[in-house]
Order: structure tokens, then C-alpha cells, then sequence
């Protein structure tokens, strides 16, 4: 439980655009341990998706590229290996559920014959064999009839067994990791019910670790064990899931919790964080936040804050910590 | 026989799938063939032959075989294209001329045999009167020629067989036809979906070699080719096939550019699938619609292709196509009609069908149109 599985070391993916250099993931580290499921938050835009990608070595070249940091997998430097190395890693070590399984199915092929093509692909057995491992993987993530609906096409399925299509082909090849790029997004609320469930039996069956992007805090709360909370690119805080939404430290992550509307009050508006994300070709010196924070002082518009320890496991970035619990590089 | 097969199976893995397996073999044996065949042996096989195997193979391996596995949406875009009845009928006319060109040549007589006897007969059901030298009266009499069963579509002035002719020309246009666009998409679609999937610098490549083809006179390159090469139906439909792609690259890689960015292609790439997978297991399925119909309406204009390089005495001397008859009774159009308007009837009707069963199956493969 305690070994880390995946280490991103000061990871940062600049995309190269005729408007200037965009910033997506300036300097991201963080661990993901063996069989823990990490939440990594944000609003959109934040670089969830694109440290995903990053992971993966999936960045659109041009104009994205990762300029600087490390990737560990088994002590294995990701941003280090061959293009044909990565080919192999991914779906049979990393593999990625997206967000949208609508679009993320071949419309042309049916389900089995799209997990199929993975089994055959990574594991290298005959097309019987696969046939009955995509019928066995739909099984295991809760498809009623697996027999039959396995030789159906991506259209005749509704959104939720879509997704779990999805999530059965990227475990077609048992991976050691899996990132789930906001799965729960498109499906609504019985559903998600549904498919966190499936994510949850899964890590407890296959002691897989999870790295699990989203934006919504009531589903971190039901999956997550560690949460990394990303602003404009950057780390903002992270800690465990209870003590960092019971104990917030960085003004934004307790904006973020006060945003959850509740459903048993009535309110005529929503609460919100004034302003809007920075723009990342252009950002803001010092804090990235300290436009939008209601509690800014004069360092956040100077010095770009450090690192500091406010608790076992918990880190945050932000000025108001200072030399507080010590351990900060001030 | 488990085992041996477990072994084909293994092999076919390491080269990427059976299909893959099945190509390199073709190639390979092909390959080989085609070097005994010009320098060891002479000519056991014309090009053409081989061009039909490799071009049989494709065609089995990337749309019939797709159809036939996906039963259900080919039955479901069979119910589709059954619905245009002019479709039908073109179909049911292609079937008939593939008939005609399989079976024809066993009943027919040789469509090369002259004789001088039984030159301009007409066809069943029409007479015509001809003034022909006596030379022991030394006149010009008028002599009424009546059809004979032997000859139903009549000969022309050298006696040959008019139905043997257009049997003959039936197999030529549909073997240029079919060849010719098959080496072209075959072409296209690569050149388009790598060009659209690959992007950047490659993309800007492949679609400024596309210009260049585009802007190349290509009806003055087949009269160059047959000039220097002499009249060989192989080389003209090679031509025709090699200089057709254009046209169906720039549209397949239009499509394949709203494909690229679909997630399923970053999805298969996130479970390890290699570029060239992705091209010919995800995007060539994706838009074998488009390829299908695009064949369909570009076999008409082939056909054309090869009738007018024959009408103007550039076709291959030694197979009788529809424009070789076409050219041998436009001068006699006024006495022997026959001659020019049978040729040109079929060559009307078989573009025509070519025509309507291509859009019908535009139509069908369309979810849009509401048929």
C-alpha cells in the first residue's frame, strides 16, 4: 500500500501556440501509490486531462510538448522510453477510461470485437479466446448479458453500459494502473452511482491503483483515499480525502467545497469563486490565485508560493502557511 | 490440424492479424510469380491477371469480409438500397454485364473471325437494301440482307459478330472499370487517411503531391504511355489507376480529419494501438462508406476513359472494346447504324447503372437522408 506505483517528479506540458506558449502543467508532483485511488480536482482547464495525457505520452506534438520533469512507473522514467516502449505500456500497464464513451467506442465495430482487439493485441491469444475474455471483462463490470451484448455495436447500448464497455476494454489487458479521466461526467446521477460502484469493486478485486480525474467533490468523497487539488496547472494542495475536505487549508479548495451546492437548502443563488481561471499564456506573478483569493496579501502578487507541510500527508501551496508548521523552504 | 492451425495462428499474430498475414502472403507469392513469369518462363500470365488477384484480395480482405461479419448492418443497409428502385435496376444490369462477360465468350463466336460473306448482316427484325457490283453484269444491283439467327445482332462490314463483339467489350470495360478504380482507391484512401491521421509536415506533403497529380493532364499522359509502350490494356488501366486517386484522397482525407479528432482514436492509442492499426483497424472502416460509393461513381468515367482512348485508335488492338466497335461503325453510320449504336447503347446503359447504384448507395449509408 505504501510503495508508490507512479511518480511525477516537476512535470510541465507547455503547448507551443502562434498565441504563445500555453502553461497547462507547470511543475506538477505528486505519487500515486499501489492500490490507493487518488482524486486529482480542479475546474475545467485546470491540467487534469493533460497530466493524464502526459502519463500516457499521448501529447499532441506539435504543439504540445512535456519540456521538463520525470514520470516514474516502477522506476521506469516514462518521458525516457522509446515511442514503441510507450506503445506496449499503455493498455497492458497504463491504461485510460475517457470521459465521453460515446465517442471513445468505434462506432463501426461491436464492443467485443473492440475488447477483442485489445486482449489480442497485448496478451497475444487466439480470437476464441479473446471472444470469451471481453464476454468474462463485460461480467465483471456489471453487464446483465454479457453474451449477448457483446456483439453489440456502440450505438445500441445506453450511455451508462457504454461506459462500462469502456471501462471493461481498458481492463481488458489487467492493468497495474488505470486513469479514469472524468468517467462519470456524461452519465447522470444513477448511473454514476453505478459505474463508482464498478471502480470500487474493481480496485478491491485487482489491487489496481486509480487515478481518478474530476471536477465533482461528491464523488471524490466516495472513491478517493488521497485527493491532489491542481489551479491553473499548478498544485494547489493535497492530502487525504477526509481531512482535506473536512480541513481545507488553501483558500481555494475551501471556495471549491463551499461551491457544492446543498440540496437541502434553498438558496436563490449558487455560491460561487469570483472571477475566472488566468489565462495561461499570460499568467499572473506570483499565486496564480491571488486575482480571485479573498484573502491575498502582498507577497501573493510577488512570490510564487512554497511548498509547505500543514499535517501528516498534507501539503499545501499558499502564502498563509508561512513558517507556520515549519518544513516550508522560507 | 488443431496444432497447425494454432501455428498459422501464432504467425499471423507476430505480423499484426490474419488480414496482414494474408497480404504479405499474397504479395510475396505474387511477387515471385510475376519475376518467373518475365524472366524465366514467358508469360504464363498477362499483368493483368495479377493486378485481378491483388486487387481481389484487397477487396475481400477490407469490404467484403467487413460486410459479411457485420451481417446485420449490411442487411440493414441492403433494406436501405432496396428502397431506390432505379438502384435495383442498375444493379440487377451490372450483374447481368458481369454475367454476359463470364459466361458470354463460351456461346459466342470468336469476335476477331472476318468474313467477307456475311459482312453487314442487321440485327433480328430489320432488313436493308445494299447496292452491291455484279462484276458479270458490270452494275451496281440493290440487294435486300435480311437478320439471320446465326449473327441476332448482325456484323459488321468485315462480317465479324456484333453480339461476340460486345460480349468481348462487356469483359473489357468491366475488367478496366473494376482494376483501374480499384488500384485508385486503393491509392486514395491511403494517401487521404494518412495524410489526415499523420497531420503536419506529412499531411502538407502528400496533399501537395495530390495538387500536382491533380493539375497533371492525365488524358495526355495515356496518349503519351500507349505511344511509347505501345496499345496494352495493362498499361492503360495501370494508368488510369495510378493517376485516378486524387480526387478520392482529398475527400476520404476530409472525412478522416473529423474522425482523427474522435476520441476513439486517442482511446485506442491510450490502450496501445500502433499508428498503422489505427489507420487500417479504426479510420479505413470509418469511411469504407464513402470508398464504396465513391467506386460505384467513378467506374462510369473509367469506362468512359478506356472507350474514348479506343475510339480514337489508342485502345489495345488486340481485345475488342466497346469503343473499338464504337470507332468501326461511326463511319458507316448512315448504312450499318447497327454497328455504332449497339456499342453505344450498352456503354449508355452500363455508366447509367454504374451511376444509379452509386447513389443509391450514397443514400443508404447517409443517416441523414430520410429514405
Amino acid at each position: 500500500m505504501e510503495k508508490p506505483i507512479l511518480r511525477i517528479r516537476n512535470l510541465k506540458t507547455y503547448f507551443f501556440t502562434r498565441r504563445g506558449t500555453v502553461r497547462a502543467v507547470d511543475g506538477v508532483d505528486f505519487d500515486l501509490l499501489k492500490g490507493e485511488c487518488l482524486c486529482l480536482v480542479g475546474e475545467s482547464g485546470c491540467g487534469k486531462t493533460v497530466t493524464a495525457l502526459s502519463i500516457l505520452g499521448l501529447i499532441d506534438s506539435p504543439p504540445g510538448r512535456v519540456v521538463d520533469g520525470e514520470i516514474y512507473y516502477d522506476n521506469v522514467n516514462l518521458l525516457k522510453c522509446s515511442p514503441e516502449q510507450m506503445r506496449r505500456l499503455r493498455g497492458k500497464e497504463i491504461a485510460m477510461v475517457f470521459q465521453d464513451a460515446q465517442s471513445a467506442l468505434n462506432p463501426v465495430f461491436t464492443i467485443g470485437d473492440q475488447i477483442a482487439e485489445q486482449v489480442k493485441l497485448h496478451l497475444g491469444v487466439g480470437g476464441g479466446e479473446a471472444r470469451q475474455r471481453a464476454v468474462d471483462l463485460l461480467g465483471e463490470v456489471g453487464i446483465p448479458s454479457p453474451e449477448k451484448e457483446v456483439d453489440y455495436y456502440p450505438h445500441q447500448l445506453s450511455g451508462g453500459m457504454k461506459q462500462r464497455a469502456m471501462i471493461a476494454m481498458s481492463l481488458s489487458c489487467d492493468p497495474q494502473v488505470l486513469i479514469a479521466d472524468e468517467p462519470t461526467t456524461a452519465v447522470d446521477v444513477t448511473i454514476k452511482a453505478q459505474i463508482l460502484d464498478v471502480f470500487q469493486r474493481l480496485r478491491e478485486t485487482r489491487q489496481m491503483s486509480l487515478l481518478f480525474i474530476t471536477h465533482e467533490l461528491g464523488v471524490v468523497s466516495e472513491i478517493g483515499d488521497r485527493m491532489v487539488v491542481m489551479y491553473a496547472g499548478r498544485l494547489a494542495e493535497a492530502a487525504a480525502v477526509t481531512e482535506l475536505l473536512g480541513d481545507p487549508k488553501h483558500p481555494y479548495t475551501a471556495g471549491l467545497i463551499k461551491c457544492v451546492p446543498d440540496i437541502t437548502k434553498t438558496r436563490d443563488r449558487l455560491e460561487s469563486i469570483p472571477g475566472t481561471v488566468p489565462s495561461l499564456i499570460d499568467p499572473p506573478r506570483g499565486c496564480l490565485f491571488h486575482p480571485r483569493c479573498d484573502q491575498a496579501m502582498a507577497i501573493c502578487s510577488q512570490e510564487k508560493p512554497p511548498l509547505t507541510m500543514v499535517g501528516k500527508g498534507h501539503t499545501v501551496f499558499c502564502h498563509l502557511y508561512n513558517g507556520i508548521k515549519g518544513n516550508g523552504e522560507q | 490440424m488443431t496444432n497447425r492451425l494454432n501455428r498459422v495462428k501464432s504467425v499471423a499474430r507476430k505480423v499484426g492479424g490474419i488480414r496482414r498475414l494474408i497480404l504479405i502472403l499474397m504479395a510475396v507469392s505474387l511477387g515471385t510469380t510475376a519475376l518467373l513469369d518475365f524472366f524465366v518462363v514467358e508469360k504464363i500470365f498477362g499483368p493483368l491477371v495479377y493486378l485481378y488477384i491483388a486487387l481481389s484480395t484487397i477487396v475481400g480482405l477490407y469490404v467484403i469480409y467487413p460486410l459479411y461479419a457485420g451481417r446485420r448492418l449490411t442487411k440493414y443497409y441492403w433494406v436501405r438500397v432496396k428502397r431506390n428502385r432505379l438502384a435495383v435496376w442498375g444493379l440487377g444490369f451490372i450483374l447481368f454485364l458481369i454475367l454476359l462477360a463470364l459466361i458470354g465468350p463460351f456461346f459466342t463466336a470468336d469476335p476477331t473471325a472476318v468474313s467477307f460473306e456475311e459482312k453487314n448482316i442487321p440485327p433480328l427484325g430489320f432488313t436493308i437494301e445494299e447496292s452491291v457490283y455484279e462484276p458479270e453484269t458490270e452494275q451496281f444491283i440493290a440487294k435486300t440482307i435480311t437478320a439471320t439467327g446465326e449473327h441476332p445482332l448482325g456484323t459488321d462490314n468485315k462480317g465479324r459478330d456484333l453480339l461476340a463483339m460486345i460480349v468481348s467489350g462487356a469483359g473489357v470495360s468491366l475488367q478496366v472499370g473494376l482494376l483501374a478504380t480499384g488500384i485508385a482507391l486503393t491509392i486514395g484512401t491511403l494517401i487521404g487517411v494518412m495524410s489526415a491521421y499523420l497531420g503536419g509536415k506529412m499531411d502538407n506533403i502528400l496533399m501537395r503531391l495530390t495538387d500536382v497529380m491533380m493539375a497533371f493532364p492525365f488524358f495526355l499522359l495515356l496518349v503519351f504511355i500507349v505511344f511509347i509502350f505501345g496499345p496494352n490494356l495493362a498499361f492503360i488501366v495501370l494508368v488510369i489507376g495510378l493517376t485516378g486517386w486524387t480526387g478520392a484522397a482529398r475527400l476520404i482525407r476530409s472525412q478522416t480529419l473529423s474522425l482523427r479528432t474522435r476520441e476513439f482514436v486517442m482511446a485506442s492509442k491510450a490502450l496501445g494501438a500502433s499508428d498503422s492499426r489505427i489507420i487500417l483497424a479504426h479510420l479505413v472502416p470509418n469511411v469504407i462508406s464513402l470508398i464504396i460509393v465513391m467506386a460505384t461513381l467513378s467506374i462510369p468515367g473509367v469506362i468512359l476513359a478506356e472507350a474514348a482512348l479506343s475510339f480514337i485508335g489508342l485502345g489495345d488492338p488486340n481485345v475488342t472494346s466497346w469503343g473499338m466497335v464504337l470507332r468501326a461503325g461511326q463511319q458507316s453510320l448512315d448504312t450499318t447504324w447497327w454497328v455504332a449504336v449497339v456499342p453505344g447503347v450498352m456503354l449508355f446503359l452500363t455508366v447509367l447503372a454504374f451511376n444509379f447504384v452509386g447513389d443509391g448507395l450514397r443514400d443508404a449509408f447517409d443517416p441523414r437522408s430520410a429514405l
